[in-house]
């Protein structure tokens, strides 16, 4: 019987174990033929994503600018709502949260709309606009709240009346407050019935949608919001002259406190009327922007 | 990742430094110079168009015997049911230094060698070479044959075992005898 290692040796006897050295040098050809074909290959494909990557872009910018890509864009941004807002401002303590109590005020100039009354769109709305101002805090490190909750539309399922409309939009903002103690400023953004030329300023030959400032006298916090809203509109005045409207005191109906009596800091804002441009909308929220920033710093 | 320049000298480099090996192990396997020729060829063609994909956290070795296997396997399946024997087989024993006898009986213990080998499950025989010619330790069989190394320690020792039974002196003794 033989051992391992002599049986091993007997196998390697019985098989000649050195290639052909024509076959070992052909065949080392053959590997670098087919390495540089991979290579032209790998060069072709680099050339072609980065070529088509450069059109797209080209592409996309030119849509963008020249035709109404901003528009859509925009548009897109505020079907979002709020909870896809952007990057490392949604880690901070939000310190601003926006609603809108009548979610469907819209503006003749982007609908169909003839009159006031008409002037009500699904998508189209003022929704937008604090959905803009929303963004524009966002973008100056202010973590904000946009809530886009379709309050006409539980009041609709619901069967209530349009009175009771503060009712619904106070659920969400107290259980918002409720959640986070962060929270510095509540603004309810409407948009006013007013005529154009009563809720439009020109600054440096550029139309705004002048803003007004509505603060209600029965709620517990009037002294407060009061002082805060007067401090909003001199604030716009130094760097905004006639953007604002000043500040409106209301004393009367059902739902007059406007939910003002839930947080020192709440007031409800009147952005441009129903005949004004969302592009001036979005002019004035800008602003707002700005200023609200300024006066956060106080608060 | 190979670097994407360079591609061309790595596989030569890597070629040169593994053909011997790869061939050694495809020869016994395959019992056939023209067959290992060219599946010597295709392991470093599947190496080659692979390299993007090698994790180098683990031995170039292995990974390239591990393909060999896969070639060698895959070639066993593809000759089935033609036969293992191949008539050039015998025709490349041809050696001229020994005389008639010696080569009648040396071609004799070869055949009974071969015999034995390609009897074997292609699994046994891939352990054996592994082990025994290709000198890989316990660890690597495994890795290359991606199984477990108990796994590999039984296929070892039952191919052994077979081949034993088969190549036994005594037994060679015999047809030599008997043939002559």
């Amino acid at each position: 019987m033989q051992t391992d290692k002599e049986l091993f040796e007997l196998i390697k006897e019985t098989y000649s174990l050195n290639p052909n050295e024509d076959f070992v040098s052909a065949t080392d050809v053959k590997l670098r033929h087919l390495a540089r074909k991979i290579n032209r290959k790998r060069n072709l494909k680099r050339l072609s994503l980065s070529s088509c990557g450069i059109i797209l872009s080209a592409l996309a910018i030119s849509w963008f600018f020249f035709f109404s890509g901003k528009e859509v864009v925009n548009h897109a941004l505020s079907s979002f709502g709020e909870d896809q807002a952007s990057s490392a401002v949604n880690q901070q303590e939000p310190l601003v949260y926006i609603y809108h109590t009548h979610n469907l005020e819209s503006f003749v100039r982007e609908t169909d709309a003839k009159s006031p009354d008409d002037a009500y769109d699904e998508s189209k709305n003022i929704t937008l606009v604090g959905n803009r101002l929303s963004q524009a805090l966002k973008e100056k490190n202010i973590n904000t709240i946009h809530n886009s909750k379709d309050i006409m539309g539980i009041l609709k399922s619901k069967g209530l009346s349009f009175a009771k409309s503060y009712e619904v939009s106070r659920e969400s903002l107290s259980h918002a407050l409720d959640e986070h103690k962060s929270i510095k400023m509540v603004y309810d953004i409407h948009r006013d019935s007013q005529k154009r030329y009563v809720t439009t300023e020109t600054i440096k030959g550029i139309d705004y949608a002048r803003i007004v400032f509505v603060v209600s006298r029965l709620s517990a916090n009037y002294q407060e919001n009061l002082k805060f809203a007067t401090l909003l509109h001199s604030e716009m005045e130094k760097k905004y002259p006639g953007l604002s409207r000043g500040v409106l005191l209301k004393s009367s109906g059902p739902q007059s406190t406007y939910n003002q009596d839930l947080l020192d800091g709440s007031v409800l804002l009147e952005i441009g009327g129903f005949e004004n441009t969302l592009e001036e909308e979005y002019r004035s929220a800008d602003a707002l922007a700005e200023i609200t920033k300024e006066v956060i710093g106080n608060k | 990742m190979p670097d994407v320049e360079n591609l061309e000298d790595r596989i030569s480099d890597i070629y040169r430094k593994h053909y011997l090996d790869v061939y050694r192990f495809l020869i016994c396997f395959s019992g056939n110079q023209n067959d290992a020729e060219d599946l010597t060829q295709e392991v470093f063609i599947r190496v080659l168009n692979n390299l993007a994909n090698f994790n180098s956290g683990n031995s170039l070795k292995t990974w390239i015997f591990s393909i060999a296997k896969h070639v060698a396997i895959d070639h066993y399946r593809k000759r089935r049911f033609t036969s293992i024997f191949q008539e050039g087989f015998f025709k490349q024993l041809v050696s001229t230094d020994k005389k008639p006898n010696e080569i009648v009986e040396e071609n004799e213990l070869k055949r009974v060698v071969h015999k034995a080998i390609a009897k074997l499950k292609p699994q046994y025989r891939a352990a054996a070479i592994l082990r025994g010619i290709n000198e890989f330790s316990i660890k690597e069989t495994a890795e290359i044959l991606q199984c477990s190394e108990s796994k590999v320690k039984v296929d070892f020792h039952r191919a052994l075992k077979d081949l034993k039974r088969k190549v036994d002196f005594d037994d060679l003794e015999e047809v030599f005898r008997n043939a002559n």
